[in-house]
């Protein structure tokens, strides 16, 4: 802990660390001072003068000053709610909406965009200018990421600064003069980097919008649930959005300081296309003699499970590294019992590695399974191994995927496989399938790379008389413990 | 507890016959004055631009629909009637309904969603009629809900002119 000096905010006598802006220190004790172009996580520049606040220091008389740009000092008396201090809110709001369209009803932004909230809390409602506003234009391409809409910018800086500070590749700039400022890329050049989707998230207005995003959804319509990104063994904290208890979305970081910060990657944002996978498989399936599948509640798949074990030889367990600590644990038990070491598929390194977040390594649940004892192997080695046994449990979301689902439908047909996975593999080598929920549906803990604990938090219904993994499970073990209907060997 | 008091009946109502003349006198006049029974549905009830019937949409003269699908009708639905989805068009207004539906079986014709309509685009139509076999067929879809602006021009003109008299100024 730095040292700390005491100021009076609002009346009251608080602690603030004197090398953070004043911002900073009203926010840590809960004022809600306005701000656009201040970010907690950027170096503040003071451009768009909203975060005024009433500062008294000493003998002189009372100044409203940028809140953003000025350091903490000891002694210092600070108004936030000072009747000039609003006043100069509320005139620097009149300029911002002077040339900002009244298209809140198209913008996406609309919902948590500060600028409407600060103009209904300011009770900015109309403005004097009777000058025409500027028209700018409103779809610049910047890329594969993001879409520019020149005319709903404030000139905030925010973008520019994330660019260059970072990822520390600065593409963005303000160029022009006066009124014909505009955020640009160096001759129109489109942006690049693996973090432009984060020019969204900083974007306090709706100028930088996610093309993936854009007319998806209205905000306020979204679930927003706290989950950790499935993309790498970083798992950055995030915010999970469900539109209707259905489709995911939309991914956005949480403020994390001890993983991630306020970022993420592109590649952990744009990922979550398999949460919304139209294949799902709900309950369990058995694969009847007729060569088909028959749809079967998930107990009565276990059972057939149990079967396998019980009379079959040797058994391997296979698990995906998407597998939390919790369902980990119950798999580890039920290995004990069979009499295997369980392993899990890893997956091998991606090109995406760099050293601000990604690690590269698309199993988040690395460290949490290796901590318990699994042993992580490629998928050929896997495939090698389960050649040699009688009966394989594939488990957890997205095993087949990662394993290669070709791979899984070319097992011999010899070998008694149960997959236990989002989706059915629909070939002969697959004796028994059985539904899973996913990220967005269930509850759990990965640990990521430095031993962070992420927690999943459920957004959404599994698919209906689809089981818990950890359920399903337990309730395999509890039947290995009792008697068999077949015939032990 | 009230206690009805039982009135006292003169000579005349006690003698019945009188009091039979008297009321069939009544149906006799009514025969011959005009008629005001109305032969619904063949014949329906006037309606004004006051009548608040079902919410309809409004399609441009340029043949655009005009909601932008903003989701605030949907948002101050009391009912939970209204869902819509947008998605991107070519124009120079970027967003449109792809699928805007109402359940009319959950409807409750407050007139909330042309309240909360920024674009003029959800007006409260004089169709009043809602029937059908099935559920699924009271949930209104986009191609259902669409009406020319003509058709909704009388109400409009109304909701504006009662909208000014309660703004002061002009927004920016």
């Amino acid at each position: 802990m730095s040292e700390t000096v005491t100021i009076t905010l609002n009346g009251r006598e608080v602690e603030a660390d004197p090398k953070k802006p004043l911002i900073a220190a009203c926010h840590e004790h809960g004022e809600a001072v306005p701000h656009y172009c201040y970010h907690p996580g950027l170096t503040p520049v003071g451009s768009c003068r909203i975060c005024q606040v009433q500062v008294k220091q000493g003998e002189a008389p009372p100044r409203t000053v940028a809140a953003c740009r000025t350091p903490v000092a000891a002694g210092m008396v600070v108004d936030t709610e000072a009747a000039p201090a609003h006043e100069a809110r509320r005139q620097c709001l009149e300029f911002l909406l002077k040339n900002h369209p009244l298209d809140c009803p198209i913008c996406d932004k609309a919902g948590e965009c500060t600028l409407q909230d600060y103009a209904f809390q300011e009770g900015q409602g109309k403005g004097r200018s009777v000058e025409p506003r500027r028209k700018l234009p409103k779809r610049k391409d910047l890329g594969e990421v993001i879409l520019l809409d020149n005319e709903r910018c404030i000139l905030c800086s925010r973008c520019v600064r994330f660019m260059e500070e970072v990822p520390k590749t600065p593409q963005l700039c303000i160029a022009g003069r006066g009124s014909h400022s505009t955020v640009e890329t160096w001759n129109d050049q489109p942006l690049t980097g693996n973090y432009q989707g984060n020019l969204a998230d900083v974007c306090p207005v709706g100028a930088l919008t996610l093309r993936k995003f854009r007319f998806q959804a209205r905000v306020w319509n979204l679930l927003k649930v706290a989950s950790t990104c499935p993309g790498c063994s970083r798992g950055c904290a995030v915010t999970v959005e469900v539109l209707r208890h259905g489709a995911l979305k939309r991914v956005r970081p949480r403020h994390e300081p001890a993983v991630n910060g306020w970022w993420m990657c592109d590649q952990g944002r744009f990922g979550f296309e398999d949460a919304n996978r139209p294949d799902r498989l709900a309950g369990g399936a058995l694969r009847s003699q007729s060569g088909g599948w028959e749809a079967v509640p998930t107990d009565a798949a276990l059972e057939t499970t149990r079967d396998m074990f019980a009379v079959h030889g040797e058994a391997r367990i296979v698990a995906s590294p998407f597998v939390t600590v919790e369902e980990g644990r119950e798999l580890a038990a039920l290995a004990k019992t069979i009499g295997c070491r369980p392993v899990f598929v890893s997956p091998p390194p991606n090109e995406w590695a760099d050293d601000l977040l990604h690690t590269g390594d698309p199993a988040p649940n690395r460290r949490g399974l290796s901590e318990l004892g699994f042993e992580a192997l490629p998928p050929d080695e896997i495939l090698a191994r389960v050649g040699e046994v009688e009966v394989v449990l594939l488990v957890g979301e997205r095993v087949a995927d990662l394993i290669g689902r070709e791979a899984v439908a070319a097992l011999p047909e010899a070998l008694r496989v149960i997959l236990m996975d989002e989706a059915l593999v629909d070939s002969p080598a697959v004796d028994v399938a059985i539904g899973v929920p996913n990220y967005i549906e269930r509850t759990g803990t990965w640990i990521n790379v430095d031993g962070h604990a992420g927690r999943l938090n459920p957004a959404r219904p599994a698919p209906p008389q689809t089981w818990t993994l950890v359920r399903s499970l337990d309730y395999l073990h509890t039947l290995l413990h009792t008697e068999p209907q077949g015939a032990r060997r | 507890m009230v206690i009805v008091k039982r009135k006292t009946l003169s000579l005349a109502e006690r003698l019945y016959l009188p009091e039979v003349v008297r009321g069939l006198s009544i149906t006799f006049r009514k025969l011959f004055q005009p008629k005001i029974t109305r032969q619904y549905p063949e014949d329906p009830l006037p309606t004004t631009s006051v009548t608040r019937g079902q919410p309809r949409l409004v399609v441009k003269d340029d043949g655009n629909i005009a909601c932008v699908s903003c989701g605030l009708c949907e948002a101050a639905c009391p009912a939970y009637a209204i869902t819509i989805d947008g998605h991107e068009t070519d124009r120079s207004i970027e967003r449109e309904p792809e699928e805007f539906q109402i359940d009319m079986l959950r409807c409750i014709l407050c007139g909330f969603c042309e309240e909360a309509c920024p674009k003029d685009a959800i007006f409260m139509s004089n169709e009043l009629e809602l029937a059908d076999t099935t559920r699924s067929a009271l949930v209104y879809d986009l191609e259902r809900l669409k009406r020319p602006a003509a058709a909704l021009a009388e109400r409009m003109d109304y909701i504006k002119r009662i909208n000014k008299r309660w703004q002061t100024s002009s927004s920016t």
